[in-house]
């Protein structure tokens, strides 16, 4: 039997620093404009946010098997789902679309990218916090 | 040629929609599989076709020991006007008696030594 609830505790941590660490360092890399640091928080934001992307699979498939399929559920359980699915969405989304972009952005498109990452850094830091209601009420996993 | 923000644009929405796709179509296929599993398999029997399928396996496994009356044989007790309990019952059917009686744990499940206990309990 695999403890999905300790595998899913311990996968959804990574997708969640990652993403805000790889917000942190874009906004910290605008503000430092063209300085040598600046380019380099890029390429860890890069590569934090392609880790936060796949880690995520893994939190959404234990997170599944975990509540044995229920995808929206009621009380804070559900809002953990309100938030962590457009949150995945998103996340994934960023992803593909950094992937494709890499550095070669647009100053239009690196305010659009970064005002989507702090939204989606929002989000699953929101589903993170009802995440965390669920175990600390005592775990309301149907 | 597509500009690569665009493009970027076009795989970002494509993988978000595969993934949640996938995760959905996944997430609803193991809820409706796990929800059949946790149903019951029929519909409980009434007592008396409980015991009808009881009587069925009474003959099948005990009878050519303990008669077809169930009034004892030669190495088996009666059956008849039993003072144990059904809980015992099932304890005996499923454990055996060790060198007198087999255990029948893996012939019959609990729904079917229920029946048998069901058949028993008419014996009076």
């Amino acid at each position: 039997m695999i403890p999905w609830d300790k595998l899913h505790g311990a996968m959804t941590h990574f997708p969640i620093a990652l993403l805000l660490f790889s917000t942190a360092c874009d906004l910290v890399s605008v503000a430092l404009k063209k300085r040598p640091l600046s380019r380099e928080l890029r390429v860890v934001s890069f590569y934090s946010l392609g880790i936060a992307a796949l880690a995520s699979v893994g939190a959404v498939i234990s997170g599944i098997a975990l509540t044995k399929g229920d995808l929206w559920g009621r009380g804070d359980f559900g809002w953990h789902h309100r938030f962590v699915w457009p949150a995945f969405g998103l996340l994934m989304a960023l992803a593909g679309w950094r992937l494709v972009v890499r550095n070669a952005m647009s100053r239009f498109g690196l305010y659009v990218y970064l005002i989507m990452m702090v939204l989606a850094s929002g989000l699953i830091a929101a589903a993170g916090y009802f995440g965390g209601e669920i175990l600390l009420s005592g775990g309301g996993v149907p | 040629m597509i500009p690569s923000e665009v493009k970027g644009v076009m795989v970002g929405v494509i993988t978000s929609a595969i993934v949640l796709a996938a995760a959905f179509t996944g997430g609803t296929v193991y809820r409706s599989q796990y929800i059949t599993s946790k149903q019951p398999a029929s519909k409980p029997l009434s007592p008396e076709n409980l015991a009808a399928k009881g009587r069925g396996f009474f003959f099948q496994s005990c009878a050519h020991c303990h008669g077809q009356d169930a009034d004892g044989g030669e190495d088996a007790p009666s059956l008849l006007k039993l003072q144990i309990s059904g809980a015992h019952i099932a304890l005996v059917v499923q454990s055996g008696i060790k060198d007198e009686m087999p255990s029948f744990a893996k012939k019959y499940n609990e729904q079917d030594v229920s029946a048998i206990i069901a058949y028993l309990k008419t014996l009076h």
